[in-house]
């Protein structure tokens, strides 16, 4: 039996070491697609200001895309050493997509960037750009295996549970990789990555506009991540919504967790757009809503409508009860795997396993479980709302925000009058952790969202963990975040210095070729 | 020999974007969504870059005069 301290414990330190990641990878990709951006100007004009732009922005990006792969690694580890029944249950087919992630991240992304930094005086003009445009590529499709690694355990497809060996096996690799969240959440995370790095761009831009420095680098600089942060915000948002919809279908108690809808209403649903709500009670204080939107957010029609936490509670108790008999199937068949009346039984059962395994937590042997221990594993079945509602609602406000930053951005830079606007410039330096903590946000409410499962309706978070001590957790945990906070800090001096250094000034070619990682030719090379 | 060479490269990107999307339009249009649009926003920053430069070279050129009724212009 599972320590519940310690399934806590586990999913705490899988939160912090994402969260502390989840801050390096967004800016990396899209830092990546924007230097291929500045870099393709360069070649198509020749004007040796946007090499010097790819160069400097080129070396900011490798600050993190150090540190974002030094906090990745040990997360992929932490499957293994905290996460063993689920790597055993799930491994067949959560392994493949990983798998490829590292041969994308650490062949093909890997490989590139070291041509990118290394190969400014080894390569002509069009092969770096074609590096570059590969790190760029290769960054972006690492993340797309993670992602649909991450949307098996959101809406699983292609894999089946197979009785005999006890494990989920790999059935339809088209329908792991085609899956409708895989592609909305990779297309919305990636995009969020444009953004962040838009504003990242445009924030240290317009700190140098304001110290009146590198202005040719600065203005061309903020023009370029304003169009491209304006751009992607629109995808961001458009994906946004897609994903909900899929949610709509797939996870329907985690969109009731991020509308706070308890209740099922009629149709045309209003939005709660502010509430607190009250896990306990099942119910929410100091409503405020605003009529209809909720039906055409959710279902993209003022007549549709969708189920609350009151008719999903109903639900989960009649699977728990259908599920009862599949787990107590495959207790036979764990004794005797040629058990066919036991199959017949679980096969009959099957798609209700995991609610089965819902009411194991309160009941180990299924067969006695009592009606208040359904009751009670059916309340389980709730993610925990408050924090789901308000994570949800704080990344689409700081979206919004985001949105109407690069429309002004766009119509300031487009007349060439964003220098003159010295409190907008201001406000694009504030705006640099805005999109850092969207992200932060928008994976807590995926991830928040998708309790009390690792694999949604199949099994639950409670029987995923290893079986650790308590002390052994605690110990990692806190040498997890010293650590990751270090990391954190190297980052913020090291990117820091580099601002604070800025770009050479034209014609110290030579300085700053042996400062820099980014060009080893010794001199000259900002003369075309 | 040089423009049959591109013709043939440009035909050749246009059957690749055209199975790319017939392919990942019938199984996931927000992967080909992706690809399209992600190409659209780094060509549209890129061209904001060269509006700029354009920008900037007539403003340091100064204002143009305007053209007269016999310029052939007006």
């Amino acid at each position: 039996m599972h320590d519940i301290t310690v399934v806590d414990l586990s999913r705490l330190q899988f939160a912090v070491t994402v969260l502390y990641h989840f801050l390096f990878v967004p800016l990396t990709l899209g830092l990546s697609f924007l230097l291929a951006a500045m870099e393709t100007v360069y070649v198509v004009t020749g004007k040796a200001i946007y090499r010097e732009m790819a160069q400097f922005w080129g070396k900011l990006f490798m600050i993190n895309f150090a540190l974002g792969v030094a906090t990745g690694l040990t997360m992929e580890f932490q499957f293994g050493t905290n996460w063993s029944f689920y790597s055993s249950f799930v491994g067949d087919i959560f392994g493949a997509p990983l798998a490829i992630e590292g041969l994308m991240a650490f062949f093909m992304e890997s490989t590139f960037v070291g041509l990118m930094v290394f190969g400014w005086q080894r390569l002509s003009r069009g092969q770096h750009l074609a590096v570059t445009w590969l790190v760029a590529l290769g960054s972006n499709l690492s993340a797309l295996w993670i992602l649909i690694a991450n949307s098996f355990m959101q809406d699983p497809h292609g894999a089946f549970f197979n009785p005999t060996t006890m494990r989920m096996e790999l059935d339809s690799f088209t329908q792991l990789v085609f899956n409708a969240d895989a592609q909305s959440k990779f297309v919305h995370t990636s995009i969020a990555g444009y953004v962040t790095a838009a504003i990242f761009v445009a924030g240290i831009s317009a700190y140098y506009m304001l110290k009146r420095r590198h202005l040719d680098l600065a203005r061309r600089s903020f023009r370029m991540a304003a169009l491209f942060g304006v751009l992607a915000t629109m995808g961001v948002i458009t994906l946004g919504d897609a994903l909900g919809f899929v949610a709509a279908q797939a996870q329907p108690a985690k969109l009731a967790a991020m509308e706070g809808l308890w209740q099922t209403e009629a149709a045309p649903m209003p939005f709660n757009l502010i509430a607190f709500p009250d896990q306990h009670a099942q119910d929410n204080r100091g409503v405020l809503q605003v009529p209809y939107l909720l039906s055409l957010l959710v279902t993209h029609s003022i007549h549709g409508s969708m189920p609350g936490f009151d008719t999903l509670q109903t639900e989960a108790i009649g699977r728990i009860e259908a599920g009862i008999p599949a787990v107590q199937a495959l207790q036979a068949l764990s004794k005797d795997r040629h058990d066919a009346a036991a199959l017949a039984r679980f096969n009959a059962h099957r798609e209700d396993l995991g609610y089965g395994f819902l009411v194991q937590r309160y009941a180990p042997d299924v067969g006695k479980a009592t009606p208040r221990q359904i009751r009670q594993a059916a309340r389980d079945s709730i993610p925990p709302v408050a924090a789901v509602f308000w994570s949800f609602r704080l990344m689409v406000a700081l979206g919004l925000a985001m949105l109407a930053f690069f429309v002004l951005a766009v119509l300031y830079t487009l007349r060439n009058r964003v220098q003159e606007r010295r409190w907008f410039l201001k406000l694009a330096v504030w705006m640099l952790p805005v999109p850092f903590l969207a992200n932060e946000m928008g994976w807590l409410v995926a991830e928040l969202g998708r309790q009390p499962w690792t694999v949604y309706h199949v099994l639950p978070t409670w029987m995923s963990a290893s079986t650790h001590g308590v002390a052994y957790m605690v110990f990692s945990l806190a040498g997890f975040v010293l650590l990751y906070t270090l990391f954190i800090v190297i980052e913020m001096v090291l990117m820091v210095r580099a601002i604070r250094e800025g770009p050479p000034a034209p014609g110290a070619g030579a300085a700053y070729a042996a400062a820099t990682p980014v060009a080893a030719a010794p001199s000259g090379y900002l003369e075309d | 020999m040089k423009t049959f060479g591109y013709f043939l490269l440009f035909l050749l990107l246009a059957v690749i974007v055209i199975i790319l999307a017939a392919v990942l339009g019938d199984l996931g249009a927000w992967y080909f969504a992706w690809l399209v649009g992600t190409v659209m926003i780094v060509l549209v920053a890129a061209a904001g870059a060269a509006l700029l430069d354009a920008q900037e070279e007539q403003g340091s050129a100064g204002p143009r005069p305007r053209a007269g009724p016999g310029s052939g212009q007006g």
